[in-house]
């Protein structure tokens, strides 16, 4: 019984582990569909870069990941940012196929170009390695490391969201964009905030990843389908709902991946998924769309 | 029906604070309105009056850019602001209260209040505003943690209408204010509307409850499928057997 308990334990702890990154990732994409209505499908692009900027920064100096999201951070705002001002600003009133067409068509440029230029190499950044034991429990320490700091980051924009003057407006204009212009919000430039926040969330994750995984031009892509995942169950546009999301599915992962196959976890996380749309459509944190 | 009120603004032309001068307006390629004309003076309340579809809400709309403006004017305090969008009002002075009670439903009543706020940065003045707003309802005062979207429909409205004073505005746009309350929360509303009134606050009330507006209204428009119909002071209106029989059900 003991050896049960203590492999329940591990299966748990593995979980919220990597259920801390996926929350960092998926709170960005819950984000940008609270305030703009658009699914962004290029979000696991984003982490692809961010991962890329850590991994291109320590080939050249070695640089630690961690010190390296000093960069990834603001560069990924700033190309989330731009992309939103420039390209799904284009798309926000329009009927939703229309945004995912947009994003999906801008996953493809991003993979595309990152093919060209990076090739398909795989990469990887050696940082730390190891782990240590908690009782019975092993606990690997990059992805504790990866877990308290993406802990970090979400807390972060989770008390921007709820305390600032721009914070409250990007929620504000998610909640009813007529009512914020009426109170003298400048609603694109809270989308255009909102998508920057996003997308440095998710390279921050990608900086993450990058020591956890191996890091190729289409590594979004598997990452993507989680974070929807995440905040289909958690709630679309529910940044606390991510959180809770992102645990479970990182704990339901973790488990089917201990009894079964890592593709069998795969295809129960997209039967989680689907039940979850049958059962209660707006996730748990969700609310129901009028 | 002028009161002494204006004297403090000196207006050697007498421009109304308000002009909206033969608006043609709609929504993508629905007109609405056909040439509408109205202007509002400096603590003035003026009502729109008219049927279903004559297209009162849309004068607001059109004023605060949500409805788009194919021809006319909209001059105010001076300036050209035609198809402004109601975010660059909002620092003009200029407030709208749009029609349904609209809030922000996951906010509390004082991060509400604090939205309605966004664009006055000074502490003191914002300060002030949650004062006065919470004077002027003392209700929201007692519930301001409340989420808004938990409230009943006329708490909401309060919400509402406080949200649009937190910017201490010269002119506020009403849609529909009273509309689908409870009778003493219309009761309510009309008194609040001659509250602000009394302190100076020009306003442009859109309303179905067209006696009560008339009663309290220095002027007033009768729309009519996108036109004007009939104007005059609130008590012309009301007198006018026209009115009655179009609109009063006489």
């Amino acid at each position: 019984m003991g050896t049960d308990l203590a492999t329940a334990a591990q299966v748990v702890v593995s979980g919220l582990l990597l259920g801390g990154l996926y929350a960092l990732l998926a709170g960005g994409l819950t984000l940008v569909f609270g305030v703009m209505r658009v699914i962004n499908l290029a979000h696991g692009e984003l982490l692809m870069l961010g991962a890329y900027v850590a991994c291109l920064l320590f080939a050249a100096t070695g640089l630690n990941p961690i010190v390296a999201l000093l960069v990834s951070i603001p560069v990924l705002f700033v190309v989330g940012a731009v992309t939103q001002r420039f390209v799904v600003n284009r798309v926000v009133n329009a009927p939703l196929l229309t945004s995912l067409l947009l994003t999906y068509g801008l996953s493809l440029v991003v993979t595309g170009t990152a093919q060209a230029v990076w090739t398909n190499d795989y990469r990887s950044v050696p940082f730390i390695t190891g782990g240590f034991a908690l009782g019975e429990v092993s606990i690997s320490r990059p992805r504790l490391l990866a877990f308290a700091v993406s802990l970090v980051l979400t807390g972060a924009a989770h008390v921007f969201l709820t305390r600032t003057r721009w914070g409250k407006a990007m929620r504000a204009t998610a909640q009813n964009a007529d009512v914020a212009l009426a109170c003298g919000i400048d609603i694109d430039r809270a989308r255009m905030l909102a998508f920057g926040i996003a997308s440095a969330l998710a390279g921050a994750a990608g900086t993450l990843v990058s020591f956890l995984y191996s890091v190729y031009p289409e590594m979004g892509r598997a990452f993507m389908l989680k974070a929807f995942a995440v905040i289909v169950l958690g709630g679309l546009g529910s940044f606390p709902g991510a959180l809770i999301g992102a645990m479970i599915l990182g704990v339901v992962e973790a488990g089917a991946a201990y009894l079964s196959t890592t593709q069998i976890a795969e295809a129960v996380i997209y039967i989680m998924l689907l039940a979850m749309l049958l059962v209660r459509p707006h996730g748990l944190l969700g609310t129901a769309e009028r | 029906m002028t009161g002494g009120a204006e004297a403090r603004i000196p207006e050697p032309l007498a421009t109304p604070l308000l002009s909206v001068d033969d608006v043609h307006a709609g929504y993508g390629r629905v007109r609405v309105l056909h040439g509408v004309s109205a202007a509002v003076e400096a603590g003035q309340l003026v009502g729109l009056i008219g049927p279903n579809g004559a297209g009162k809400s849309t004068i607001l709309k059109a004023i605060t850019g949500f409805a788009r403006v194919s021809a006319g004017r909209i001059r105010y305090d001076g300036q050209d602001v035609t198809g402004v969008r109601a975010d660059r009002l909002v620092p003009l002075g200029i407030a709208y209260v749009p029609q349904g009670r609209l809030v922000f439903a996951q906010m509390t009543v004082h991060e509400n209040l604090e939205m309605g706020a966004f664009t006055v940065r000074d502490a003191g003045a914002r300060q002030e505003a949650f004062s006065r707003v919470y004077d002027l309802f003392p209700r929201l005062a007692d519930r301001r943690t409340q989420l808004a979207g938990t409230m009943s429909g006329g708490e909401q409205q309060m919400v509402a209408i406080g949200r649009g004073l937190m910017v201490r505005p010269r002119l506020m746009l009403l849609d529909e204010p009273s509309l689908g309350l409870a009778p003493r929360f219309v009761a309510l509303v009309f008194e609040t509307l001659q509250s602000l009134k009394a302190q100076g606050l020009a306003m442009l009330v859109v309303e179905q409850n067209a006696a009560q507006t008339l009663a309290i209204a220095d002027r007033a428009y009768l729309l009519e499928l996108g036109r004007n119909r009939l104007e005059g002071t609130g008590a012309d209106l009301l007198a006018n057997p026209e009115t009655r029989r179009l609109y009063l059900g006489d």
